[in-house]
């Protein structure tokens, strides 16, 4: 049966057209045609413009007709078009008057706030033609893809364990191995590694539609172009970076990315976007009109009385999210990924200026958190929020949450950071944190699931570098090593960066096992940054956000030279995931279900149940036990002993209930193949009364019958 | 695009000249659509089919659901690797079978 919208009620020029829908924004293919449909609040007239791919000059300009304006929202459908070989913009007139807010600029034209693929960008770092007044090219894109069944996997919070990585920098490197490096194609052909390194959700760093080409420019040291590597910089929410995809230069980087969510999801693991609302690549005053800028200046962006933007992103602008339509677009952008794209979950760059209202005051209440929170679409979904700003506003442990939001902890970070330097203070501190810190979330309304504990991130040293540099070396990236955090809580061991000194050496990687069992014994959602399981540097530099080369790219000879770190790492996962206690439980009941009357988690010093938190201790021992869920009537221990001081510490073992053993499953101070066993391989202590930790040592051992 | 077939019994060799793209999709479609049909099995020569654009590999993976539904066979001989990358990177390296002659192909077939 033909549906009567089928057919055109006008023409105009060459073209069939007739009143669109207004739902759903952005261009969607209809029966015969497509439906395009913009918003703007103060635009007077708007264009249509269509282009051949890659042509400067538009083979069409189609004025949206008035009598097809329903409210505040141009539409239009327009028939036979060939719409795999368009690109497409809008052009807006309007008032142009700074101090009211408005941009109108009936010339520029504008990329599709939805825009579900983008082009211009197409191909990785290929330099634009800067005199093409068409950068950013909004695309049509078939969302018909073969899922087979395919849905988000909702593993559980208290399960998670994250995995931070860049597209292009995971494969990039030749050492990859891989057909297309750097691509979504790639990182598909390394699931089998991350299945063997054991971790379940993939958390990728931004790939909405960014430029690489923003701000440019060559590196004083290497004289190399300096990229927006990292893409915090968001040009299309909706539209994934076709630089990223192998088939981007085909235009098909849509159906790349979806083919890599589900292989992965057939393989147990989750993907995660970071992803940036905080701001736009349109910039400050003097940046460049994309979209946003000239659809609706005063609608997208926070906005001073004098009509200059606010900048509580640092990045020049700052996106206006509790403007009730802006609210929405993020909801909508988001609502997308998750039902078209099977993502998993998001973590939110930057995301206490989703919280401040519309003249930068934080809110109490914030709609926009509250509606992300209670959506039906997302109701399964993963929110995470990295919860402070550029602006000052820290929220880690009071971010808005309903219950649902997750944080980054920086505490947490910190806590770890200061503990494995060896810093005074820091053992009761360091309970808190293994505790998935309640003193930041409640245990009654968040729990434990709340705390995302990271040790590094893309932002700030690896892991290595943090044993290996005292100090940030960014010289790099050409802003006299101005850049970057400061406060690193790092310790290079003896000797600044590189050194052939075996002593060291084994200390910096005793230092990133001390790390690594720290954080995967802790409560709440563990995330590793990728390349730190096998030792990767990026030579002292913390804040490698333009660095497009070796600096970054992982080198994949790595898991083979620091096999011993990858092991450990593994096992230590596989530790995890095996012993349920030790995944956020809901720990408001201490006395846990163990049968023998021992604390879920009890601390320990170099006496059994004495810890020490004065503050020159840098020893703590932490014992979990809890009923066994495999065999009947017996009980499960693990007690890990830290010691952080640079001298080794006779530690007593708390006494276990009569027929059970200490058994040992991992000593950091040990060389490769004696630092760590197998579970089904774990070796009794032959003295079980005590055990010598050796200094700057984390022991690991296991209660059982 | 140009699509020419030759029958052999219960299998048609459809061999595609040119780009399968958005341009081309609607046709080759028909064309295609028109040789499935119950026990009857198609081999489709991509030896001169460079390029299959986003749309292009739905016509192949609609074919592949018809196929599917009424019983049917449909096989790729002579991919180029291009073309073969692109479907694999893109999640239709699943549409159909793959062999390097027609006449593998074809032996492949009648084995069931």
């Amino acid at each position: 049966m033909y549906r009567v919208d089928t057919y055109p009620t006008d023409r105009y020029g060459d073209f069939d057209l007739r009143p669109g829908k207004p739902i759903p924004f952005g261009a969607t293919i209809v029966p015969g045609g497509v439906n395009f449909s913009v918003y703007s609040m103060y635009a007077t007239t708007c264009e249509l413009v269509l282009f051949n791919k890659r042509e400067r000059e538009p083979f069409a300009v189609i004025p949206f007709p008035e009598a097809y304006r329903i409210g505040n929202v141009f539409t239009i459908v327009v028939f036979d078009l060939e719409f795999e070989n368009i690109e497409y913009a809008f052009r807006m007139d309007g008032p142009n008057d700074f101090q009211m807010g408005h941009w109108f600029n009936k010339d520029k034209y504008l990329l599709d706030p939805y825009a579900k693929a983008m082009g211009g960008r197409d191909i990785w770092g290929v330099t634009p033609d800067w005199n093409d007044p068409f950068q950013y090219r909004s695309k049509i894109v078939q969302d018909d893809f073969d899922w087979q069944g395919d849905k988000p996997l909702e593993i559980p919070m208290r399960d998670l364990i994250i995995y931070e990585t860049h597209v292009r920098g995971f494969t990039k490197h030749e050492s990859s191995n891989t057909k297309y490096p750097g691509t979504f194609a790639a990182a598909r052909e390394k699931i089998p590694y991350l299945k063997s390194l054991g971790i379940n959700c993939l958390e990728l760093m931004p790939i909405y539609e960014f430029d690489e080409f923003e701000n440019a420019k060559p590196s004083p040291v290497t004289g190399q172009q300096l990229l927006n590597y990292w893409g915090y910089s968001t040009v299309g929410f909706f539209a994934p970076k076709s630089g990223y995809a192998a088939t981007g230069k085909y235009g098909m980087q849509v159906d790349e990315v979806k083919t890599l969510v589900k292989e992965l999801h057939q393989n147990g693991i989750e993907v995660m976007l970071d992803v940036v609302f905080n701001h736009t690549a349109e910039g400050n005053e003097r940046g460049p009109y994309i979209s946003f800028r000239g659809i609706d200046n005063k609608t997208y962006y926070m906005l001073t009385p004098e009509g200059y933007y606010y900048n509580f992103s640092g990045c020049g602008n700052t996106l206006n999210c509790n403007n009730p339509v802006v609210r929405n677009m993020i909801l909508d952008c988001l609502r997308y990924w998750a039902s078209e794209y099977h993502i998993d979950g998001f973590r939110f760059d930057l995301a206490t200026i989703l919280g401040r209202n519309q003249d930068g005051s934080p809110m109490h209440n914030p709609p926009l958190l509250e509606t992300l929170a209670f959506d039906p679409v997302l109701g399964k979904v993963k929110l995470i929020a990295e919860a402070w700003d550029a602006g000052g506003l820290y929220q880690v442990g009071s971010f808005p949450s309903w219950g649902r939001w997750a944080e980054w902890n920086g505490k947490y970070r910190d806590t770890l950071r200061k503990f494995i330097k060896g810093e005074p203070n820091q053992t009761l501190a360091m309970t808190r944190r293994l505790e998935g810190s309640p003193d930041l979330y409640d245990v009654k309304y968040r729990g434990a699931s709340a705390s995302i504990n990271f040790v590094t991130c893309h932002d700030g040293f690896t892991l290595m570098d943090m044993v290996s540099y005292d100090h940030k070396h960014n010289d790099a990236n050409g802003e006299g090593n101005n850049d970057g955090s400061d406060d690193n809580d790092s310790w290079n061991c003896g000797c600044e960066g590189e050194t052939e000194d075996e002593g060291i050496k084994f200390l910096r990687k005793k230092q990133i096992k001390n790390a690594m069992s720290m954080l995967l014994i802790s409560q709440g959602v563990p995330m590793i940054l990728s390349g730190d399981e096998f030792g990767n540097t990026q030579y002292g530099n913390n804040n490698t956000y333009c660095q497009d080369n070796e600096i970054t790219w992982l080198h994949w000879k790595q898991p083979e030279e620091n096999k011993d770190l990858l092991n450990y790492v593994k096992h230590m996962i596989e530790l995890r995931k095996r012993c349920n206690f030790i995944k956020s439980k809901q720990i408001s009941d201490l006395c846990g279900d163990s049968i023998y009357g021992y604390p879920l988690i009890s601390y320990h010093g170099v006496k059994p149940w004495e810890a020490d938190f004065s503050a020159e201790s840098r020893l703590l021992g932490v014992l979990y036990c809890d009923k066994s869920e495999i065999l009947e009537n017996q009980d499960e221990f693990l007690y890990v002993a830290m010691n952080m001081k640079w001298e080794s510490q006779y530690v007593e073992l708390p006494s276990l209930p009569e027929g059970y053993d200490w058994y040992i499953f991992a000593n950091t101070d040990m060389a490769y193949g004696e630092d760590i066993w197998d579970l089904e391989d774990v070796k009794r202590l032959s003295y079980q009364p005590g055990i010598n930790v050796s200094a700057r040592s984390v022991i690991i051992l296991i209660g059982k019958p | 695009m140009n699509i020419e077939t030759v029958n052999d019994n219960e299998i048609t060799t459809l061999k595609l000249e040119g780009n399968l793209d958005g341009t081309t999709a609607d046709y080759a479609q028909e064309k295609i659509l028109g040789y499935v049909s119950p026990n009857h099995s198609i081999i489709i020569d991509m030896e001169k089919c460079l390029y299959v654009s986003s749309a292009g590999l739905r016509v192949l993976l609609i074919t592949a659901k018809q196929l599917a539904k009424i019983g049917g066979k449909g096989v790729f001989v002579n991919l180029t690797e291009e073309v073969h990358d692109v479907m694999e990177m893109t999640g239709f390296s699943s549409i159909f079978d793959r062999f390097e002659t027609i006449d593998e192909a074809k032996l492949a077939i009648r084995k069931g």
